[in-house]
């Protein structure tokens, strides 16, 4: 008896250390996308480049293709762009919807989009351009629809326009592999 | 049984009636203390498997976005009231305080209060949040801290490099 | 270039730490007398390469050299210098550096301060100290690199220092935190020690005093300028928040705090042997729990760093190694080990066996309000927080025991004492408490029996009840003034830690009770009254400081007519962080602060402000700052500078 209880403290922290161990692997960002097997809201933006060429949720039907949520701010996003720009090599079809930080009065900042435009062009050129095309959000509308909370976060949509996959963070190889890949290969057919 | 013996099972038994009680008090209080989190989805659709909605009066968290233009203030008070949604309905939050400093239409809050009916929430407590930006560690890591460089500076900025 | 040699100091240190690890343990076991002597050099040599590599990041912050990832996240070249400088421990990595600076500092004082220990005992706290370190080292340098570089891309300018660390506390308040958190280590070393000897005398606890004395401290006084800070700077009055972070050093701190009278118990009496060891391990697996808490994200807080996984699951190993290996060790050690002193139920050991179930089942409070939200979230029950009221409450049961047994406690004698000798000085105690607390409350407040007369009631008793029997023990030594030259520095260190508490008991309760606060919408001209004193804001007007602009308030306060102060509230907006900062206006005195915060402009010409009267609130960082003082006087006891073994002897028999 007296000996087994000085196993009691090694015990209870063994015990502990489980919760721990899980708590380290739950993640935090999980939870059920609401978005999942919805078509794409309606929506009409203006290209990054060309603003004067308007994007709707019909002109993107026909092909698979991931939407990309990302932004230069967001430091996650510029890692993640060398890697997608290897899947548009291999064939993969990537639209970024660019996200748009609300420009704060309070810190002077005002939108200027002559300066965004050259922006992301010499981030593109400098780390790879995985895009198609860049559709902006300014005013963060379809990104609100889309249930996104943060940045980089990619949607699979099929080619009827239907949300396949939704996925918080970055993607790497690692991701791609074991979350988008099966997916997206399903789809072509 | 001797004296000793008797003494020891009195301390013994002391000891773990104490324990006892002091457990049992310290569950309780916890119980009386717990504040689940909902977001505007689960707290109008209801939560996990069973949609468990929660009841007027109770006191709950709630985390969302504010609405874009769904800041209403009181013109003479520090009374305001908006609302929240992450993907679906829409909830309101009011409010009497100071906002916090990082709070901005179209930017993530969490609340603390109470339902005071299905879609209001009476908040004694409003935090802002950032979470614009997700950062895996690798990431984070090799990238952390580095700012686009403008080209205007791009020339400077590697002649330096080479005299540090 | 300096940050290269920072990164090649650090790597040096890492194989020191190594050798550390290895070979005075080995020269322990095997009675390798040049294996042993090596401890010291190694631990010497541990420190300088550490420090060296800390002046390097140091430097690199110093010189604005944004080549250095770390410094590009954490400063910026339009920060002032000290901030500059303090910003090197304002994240993870750098903060980690610190910590790695900390443990090579107590690592070489122990190896300068203990050579009179035996030998094989010293080097096996230098291996145990090495092993801590093996882990830490290999953390830092290959998870977490302050050093790591960004070229060629690197950029103009750095990101700034979080503003909320922008602050004087913030530069004070980490490194005494760590040096509490990692003094703890000195401790379980000497308990592992002499766990690995498989002896158990008293000695190995007469050793440890002074350093876990010494880490008490440092931690008192972190903890307490970390809530004094959070006071300045998070700019809505509150001193205290069962954060989680704050929660982190919290638990160690009770722990330590029994483990510092356990000590005493096993040095004097010889028992509670397994009990003191245990609460040695415990105090640094809880520094250990709260590194990982804080540093893995598993917890989701204010003060959290960036939350990363891999680190977690690195210090999740390192705590699964380190605290399961030192329990196993003490389970299969301690099942021999049996104390053969006796004594009754009313004596010392017994009250301080009660000091330490208090101090315990608070740790538990604190752990349970802790790691409930995780174990409820994992369980798959939703995700949820545990309000504030829970702490409190339960602290406020467990303060009323702990405060009356404190009160008792020095008077009674070890082993057995006797009721009859102590009703005298006891009730004149009782008496000095009830004219002190009545008499506070007549004089400040109506008399009420609330939180603040319960609180006085305590407060006093502890102090009173201190005070007295300081006076008792000094007469004892023919008068009070030949006392206080031979009375032993612990003794005092004792008292004044004991008062310390009190007014920390006393100012808890009256903030707690009397403070008041209003929020309101002013316009320039406009007077608002609070607990009598009348608020006036004279004007708001914009701001510029070297990395931010913003808008200040100038507020005159005036008491029933007369003019009591000028207040000079601010609100900031950092750019490069995208951030926004209170800096609230407190006029503080030792009966009462004025805080006043500057809110949000809500039109053209009105402002939102906090105002908040707060009785007492500086009582409650006084006491810590009592507490910790107890402390340093107790460790100039005259006792723990001699150590040649005669003298030990010579203690002993004193004792």
């Amino acid at each position: 008896m007296r000996k087994l209880a000085f196993f009691i403290p090694f015990v209870l922290f063994i015990g502990l250390s489980v919760f721990l161990f899980s708590g380290l692997f739950s993640d935090p960002m999980a939870r059920e996308s609401s978005v999942l097997n919805k078509p794409l809201p309606a929506f009409s933006l203006p290209d990054l480049q060309q603003p004067d060429n308007l994007w709707t949720a019909e002109k993107l039907k026909g092909k698979p293709y991931l939407l990309n949520v990302w932004g230069t701010w967001c430091v996650t996003c510029n890692a993640e762009l060398a890697y997608l720009t290897e899947l548009r090599e291999q064939g993969v079809m990537i639209i970024g919807l660019y996200y748009q930080q609300p420009s704060d009065a309070a810190f002077g900042e005002v939108f200027n989009l002559t300066a965004l435009q050259q922006e992301v062009k010499l981030k593109l050129e400098q780390q790879g351009d995985p895009y198609q095309w860049n559709i902006l959000d300014k005013d963060r509308t379809l990104i609100f629809d889309l249930g996104v909370t943060g940045a980089p976060e990619t949607f699979l949509i099929d080619t009827k326009g239907m949300i396949r996959y939704h996925h918080i963070g970055d993607i790497n190889p690692q991701v791609w592999q074991q979350k988008l890949a099966a997916a997206y290969q399903s789809l072509q057919e | 049984m001797n004296p000793r013996r008797q003494k020891r099972l009195v301390a013994v038994t002391a000891f773990v009636l104490l324990l006892g009680g002091a457990i049992g008090a310290m569950l309780y209080a916890l119980q009386q203390n717990i504040d689940l989190f909902y977001t505007p989805s689960q707290l109008i659709d209801g939560m996990g498997k069973d949609k468990v909605k929660p009841e007027i009066g109770q006191r709950l968290r709630i985390g969302g976005m504010v609405v874009k233009g769904s800041v209403r203030r009181a013109p003479d008070s520090l009374k305001v009231s908006f609302d929240l949604v992450d993907t679906g309905p829409i909830v309101t939050v009011e409010y009497e305080g100071i906002l916090p400093d990082l709070f901005r239409e179209g930017q993530g809050i969490v609340a603390q209060g109470v339902l005071v009916d299905a879609t209001t929430i009476l908040a004694s407590e409003v935090l802002a949040k950032h979470d614009e930006e997700y950062m895996p560690p690798e990431v984070a890591e090799a990238m952390k801290g580095i700012k686009h460089v403008p080209p205007s500076q791009l020339y400077k900025e590697s002649d330096k490099g080479q005299q540090p | 270039m300096i940050a290269e040699y920072g990164q090649l100091a650090l790597t040096f240190a890492f194989c020191v730490s190594l050798a550390l690890a290895v070979v005075p343990l080995y020269g322990s076991f095997k009675g390798n007398q040049i294996a042993l002597e090596l401890g010291n050099p190694l631990a010497y040599a541990l420190f300088f390469l550490t420090a060296f590599s800390f002046w390097a990041l140091s430097y690199a912050f110093w010189a604005n050299d944004f080549t250095v990832v770390y410094v590009a996240s954490n400063s910026n070249s339009l920060l002032p210098w000290y901030y500059r400088l303090t910003a090197v421990w304002g994240g993870h990595e750098g903060s980690m550096l610190l910590w790695l600076l900390v443990l090579a500092g107590w690592t070489a004082a122990v190896a300068l301060f203990s050579r009179s220990l035996p030998l094989q005992f010293q080097g096996r706290i230098l291996g145990v100290m090495g092993l801590i370190a093996v882990g830490f080292y290999a953390f830092v340098l290959f998870m977490s690199n302050p050093f790591m570089l960004s070229l060629p891309y690197y950029p103009v300018d750095g990101r700034d220092l979080n503003p909320l660390l922008q602050d004087f506390g913030m530069i004070i308040h980490p490194p005494m935190l760590y040096m509490g958190y990692v003094g703890f280590a000195v401790s379980f070393a000497f308990a592992i020690a002499a766990l690995m000897g498989g002896k158990f005398d008293s000695t190995w606890a007469r050793w440890a005093r002074p350093w876990t004395l010494a880490a008490w401290m440092f931690l008192t006084l972190g903890i307490m300028l970390g809530s004094w800070w959070a006071y300045a700077e998070l700019g809505w009055g509150g001193w205290w928040f069962w954060d989680p972070v704050e929660n982190a050093s919290f638990m160690p701190w009770l722990v330590g705090t029994a483990l510092i009278h356990s000590l005493a118990v096993t040095e004097k009496r010889g028992t509670f042997k397994s009990w003191t060891v245990l609460l040695a391990i415990g105090a640094f697996s809880l520094s250990l729990l709260g590194a990982f808490l804080v540093r893995s994200g598993v917890l989701v807080s204010v003060h959290s760093f960036a939350a990363d996984p891999d680190r977690g699951l690195y210090l999740l190993a390192f705590l699964l190694v380190v605290v399961g290996g030192s329990l196993l060790l003490y389970a299969i050690r301690m099942n021999s080990v049996r104390s053969q002193a006796r004594y009754e139920l009313f004596s010392r050991e017994v009250l301080l066996w009660g000091n330490n179930i208090f101090l315990l089942t608070a740790t538990l409070v604190v752990l349970l309000g802790t790691l409930f939200p995780l174990v409820h979230k994992e369980l798959g029950l939703g995700s949820i927080s545990i309000g504030e009221p829970f702490f409190n409450q339960l602290f406020y049961y467990l303060v009323i025991p702990f405060s009356l047994l404190l009160g008792l406690g020095p008077w009674v004698r070890w082993k057995q004492q006797q009721v009859q000798p102590l009703l005298k000085p006891m009730s004149l105690v009782a008496i000095a408490t009830l004219i002190l607390a009545l008499g506070t409350m007549a004089a400040t407040q109506s008399i009420q029996a609330n939180l603040a007369l319960l609180g006085l009631l305590l407060g006093a008793w502890v102090g009173s009840s201190a005070i007295f029997e300081l006076l008792q023990r000094l007469q004892q030594f023919g008068s009070i003034t030949q006392g206080l030259t031979k009375l032993n520095a612990s003794h005092f260190g004792m008292t004044l830690a004991h008062i310390g508490f009190a007014v920390l008991v006393v100012g808890v309760a009256m903030t707690k009770t009397y403070s008041v606060e209003t929020q309101v919408r002013m316009k320039a001209g406009d007077q608002v009254e609070l607990a009598g004193y009348q608020f006036k804001l004279v004007e708001v007007y914009d701001l510029k400081g070297p990395n931010y602009s913003g808008e200040a308030a100038e507020l005159d306060v005036s008491y029933q007519g007369d003019y009591v102060t000028h207040l000079h509230a601010e609100k900031r907006f950092y750019p490069v962080q995208r951030s926004v900062m209170t800096e609230a206006a407190v006029h503080a005195r030792l009966s009462r602060d004025l805080y006043v915060a500057l809110g949000e402009s809500l039109s053209e010409d009105s402002w939102a402000l906090s105002l908040y009267v707060k009785p007492f609130v500086r009582w409650i960082w006084l006491g810590g700052l009592l507490m910790s003082l107890g402390g340093l006087i107790a460790l100039c006891d005259k006792r723990y500078r001699r150590r040649t073994a005669s003298l030990d002897q010579k203690d002993k028999a004193d004792a």
